[in-house]
């Protein structure tokens, strides 16, 4: 039982850094721009769709996973300038848009690529012993790739100039402006970096889980759980409600049933929820 | 008389003529509004007759309306193309036969959205509003159990291509028919052989939802009762996207894994049981449904091996014969994967052939009972129970009977392993052995009308 439970604990971590990276796109755009974005699970569909599409067109996964989030950065900035401008700080509007959106991105992939759900074989075969389990080799690549994302993001954020505009807007928007940060631009270009996100973070599952038009809709929920946990756009906690809440779920699935698991869960939000309003790093208040 | 009552039990004004009454060559206006009301009620009574008589005309003579439940988006998308295709080639072919008893077929088809709320209010409108006379229905168990009340309550046939055992088990009525298999027929057809050849300890993982839940009932009867162990169903929730979790609870002398999956689960099913060889160590057995719309080969491997309950061989080489080829042909499908011409997508062939061959069932039944309109129902019904259906054009998925007792299909059944990226049967469990290993637990026949 105890293996099985560090098998899970291991398999939850390397499940919560993929969701990380989705979720992570999904609060820096709420951060920023207040767009409660509902289509963030259909963009991370779209980057299994890509990846498979590309692999199969390319005949290299590795050239696939640099595409995508290429491709995912321009969609973004396109979505943001036509759908998102438009109904900028009125988060209950957006909520409206993105919902709108996220039909349109699931109707048409349905009419363009199918309905079917198709198997993406991993880059890397094998598996090895973990506490008992065979383990997938792809996987601890898909986890220590994403971890390696997460990083190089928080690099970004921290050691470039436009890092630091991106934190300047999202801190103050006004003052950044009278400082001559442009923020229209900013706004845009921290879109197309959200959907980049989750679209790098659907190419880097595609082989683990299945590629399908609705493969997004599944993966919102447990985003938005990080998202409000961690603090509504508090980027590190984000990432850390993101790990704990797969690892928790993964351990607790070991012992019990899937609903009780989820039930865990969502009990976790509520206590974080009240004991810490604002997120994971933001301090206990009465 | 009326208008002396009328003046009896009214109070008179200080100038003696009637309150609000104003006499105009002996007509009153209260009196004229009182005939017009008379005249207006007896007119519009005449006219509801009329319109009932029309419509019941139009309905005796008109074209047939049969609705159509089918899963065109959601979940359940890649299955619903095929139903709806299947759905529509019958029309098309009862039609260019010359219809049903003379009459033109005409099939409404509203899409479930594979959703039970939006399937059973969906329902109501293709009874309702789009005037269905019958109902060929939903694959989806969840929506086809949320839709039985409906059609029950209206009095309306409806056939589910569904599996879960309920629609004509404890939750079925006289209206409600099946020509294909549920979970009680899947497990009699296969759990025997499997038990014999592939191993006595089983564990069975599935979606936490009706249709799981059913096979696990059905399967742990059978495999118990042969003297075999059934381990605690494993469950997975359908939002999963990571099965590791669920897959690494199998216990280890597991012999025969049994999973119930459909569609994007499927595939993760597969591919995470694959990744982590479990397919090394125990016996991979299923039913079509968990490998319907998807192509062996497109799972690159991952479904080798594995041993599936078919209805309708997927290959036409296992039930080859004129029928069956243009069947395939109708559809547009080659003879060995189902797969379409010119696309990619694969036939659900173990379903589909439920929403084609229960059209040429109802044609077979309204002809047999000379139904013309919804109050000749209780012939069809009558019909339908007990009907025998021939290997023909028309049921390409072979002979079967549709039991009086349970309303459910008798058909013939297949054991394949899939090899190669191919359906290859290993075993063939006749319609006849069906009949011997399933006595009907239900008898809706009793049931009144």
């Amino acid at each position: 039982m105890t293996a099985l439970v560090l098998a899970l604990a291991v398999n939850g971590l390397v499940w919560g850094l993929i969701i990380a990276l989705i979720a992570l796109g999904l609060s820096i755009i709420f951060g920023l721009l207040d767009i409660i974005n509902v289509a963030h699970g259909d963009f991370f569909m779209l980057g299994t769709v890509f990846v498979l599409v590309l692999t199969m067109s390319t005949g290299s996964y590795w050239l696939a996973l640099a595409l995508v989030p290429i491709i995912g950065f321009a969609v973004g900035l396109v979505l943001e300038r036509v759908i998102i401008r438009p109904t900028i700080r009125q988060a209950s509007l957006t909520i409206v848009t993105t919902f709108g959106l996220s039909m349109m991105l699931q109707e048409g992939v349905r009419a363009t690529y199918g309905a079917q759900p198709r198997r993406m074989a991993p880059p890397i075969e094998g598996t090895i012993p973990l506490f008992g389990i065979d383990y997938d080799v792809y996987r601890i690549f898909a986890a220590a790739f994403a971890a390696l994302c997460l990083i190089a993001f928080f690099a970004f954020l921290t050691r470039t100039k436009l890092g630091t505009w991106i934190r300047a807007v999202r801190h103050d928007p006004e003052t950044a402006t009278a400082l001559g940060v442009p923020v229209v631009r900013i706004c845009a270009i921290t879109f197309g970096l959200g959907t980049a996100m989750a679209l790098l973070g659907g190419a880097i599952a595609a082989p683990i889980t299945t590629v399908e038009f609705r493969t997004g809709v599944d993966i919102l929920p447990f985003c938005f759980m990080a998202v409000i946990i961690g603090g509504l756009g508090n980027l590190q906690g984000t990432v850390a409600a993101a790990v704990l809440l797969a690892v928790l779920e993964g351990v607790v699935t070991s012992v019990t049933d899937p609903t009780i698991a989820r039930i865990a869960s969502l009990g976790l939000m509520s206590v974080a929820l009240l004991v810490r309003p604002h997120g994971l790093f933001s301090g206990a208040t009465r | 008389m009326a208008k002396r009552t009328l003046k009896a039990r009214t109070p008179k004004t200080t100038n003696g003529t009637e309150s609000g009454s104003e006499n105009v060559g002996g007509l009153t206006r209260r009196s004229f509004l009182s005939t017009a009301l008379a005249g207006g009620a007896a007119a519009s009574g005449a006219y509801v007759s009329l319109a009932r008589d029309m419509s019941a005309f139009a309905q005796a003579s008109g074209p047939i309306v049969i609705g159509h439940h089918c899963e065109l988006t959601g979940g359940f998308a890649s299955w619903g193309y095929w139903h709806n295709k299947a759905a529509l080639a019958a029309t098309k072919m009862i039609n260019e036969g010359g219809g049903i008893a003379g009459r033109r077929l005409e099939l409404v088809t509203e899409d479930t959205e594979s959703n039970p709320a939006a399937g059973a209010r969906k329902l109501r409108s293709l009874i309702q509003r789009n005037r269905a006379s019958f109902i060929s229905g939903s694959v989806h168990s969840g929506v086809m159990l949320a839709s039985i009340p409906v059609t029950t309550e209206l009095k309306t046939v409806y056939f589910s291509t569904g599996e879960a055992t309920e629609a004509t088990g404890e939750k079925g009525t006289r209206y409600s028919f099946r020509t294909g298999t549920d979970t009680y027929g899947l497990a009699a057809a296969g759990a025997p052989w499997a038990f014999e050849n592939l191993g006595k300890t089983w564990t069975i993982i599935s979606p936490d939802y009706a249709w799981g839940h059913s096979h696990y009932k059905e399967h742990k009867a059978v495999i118990e009762k042969l003297g075999g162990k059934v381990y605690d169903p494993i469950y997975v929730p359908l939002d999963a996207k990571d099965l590791v979790p669920y897959l690494a609870r199998i216990p280890q002398d597991t012999q025969v894994l049994f999973s119930v999956f459909f569609g994007a689960l499927s595939i993760a099913f597969y591919t995470q049981a694959k990744s982590m060889g479990l397919e090394k160590t125990m016996k991979m057995y299923s039913v079509s449904g968990t490998i319907e719309a998807i192509a062996p080969a497109d799972l690159k491997g991952a479904a080798e091996g594995v041993y599936i309950v078919e209805n309708f061989p997927r290959m036409l080489k296992y039930k080859d014969d004129a029928f069956h080829k243009a069947y395939n042909a109708l559809l547009g499908t080659d003879d060995v994967h189902a797969r379409e011409a010119g696309s990619d997508k694969v036939n659900a062939k173990s379903h589909s052939w439920q929403s084609y061959e229960n059209l040429f069932a109802l044609k077979q039944a309204i002809e047999a009972s000379g139904w013309k309109q919804k109050s000749d129902d209780k012939g069809v019904i009558e019909a339908l129970e007990g009907l025998k259906m021939e290997n023909s054009a028309g049921f390409a998925q072979g002979a079967k009977v549709l039991r009086k007792e349970d309303h459910s299909g008798m058909i013939d059944c297949y054991i394949s392993r899939i090899e190669n990226d191919e359906f290859h049967v290993k075993k063939k469990v006749t319609k006849e052995e069906m009949t011997a290993l399933l006595p009907p637990r239900f008898d809706f026949s009793k049931q009144p009308l």
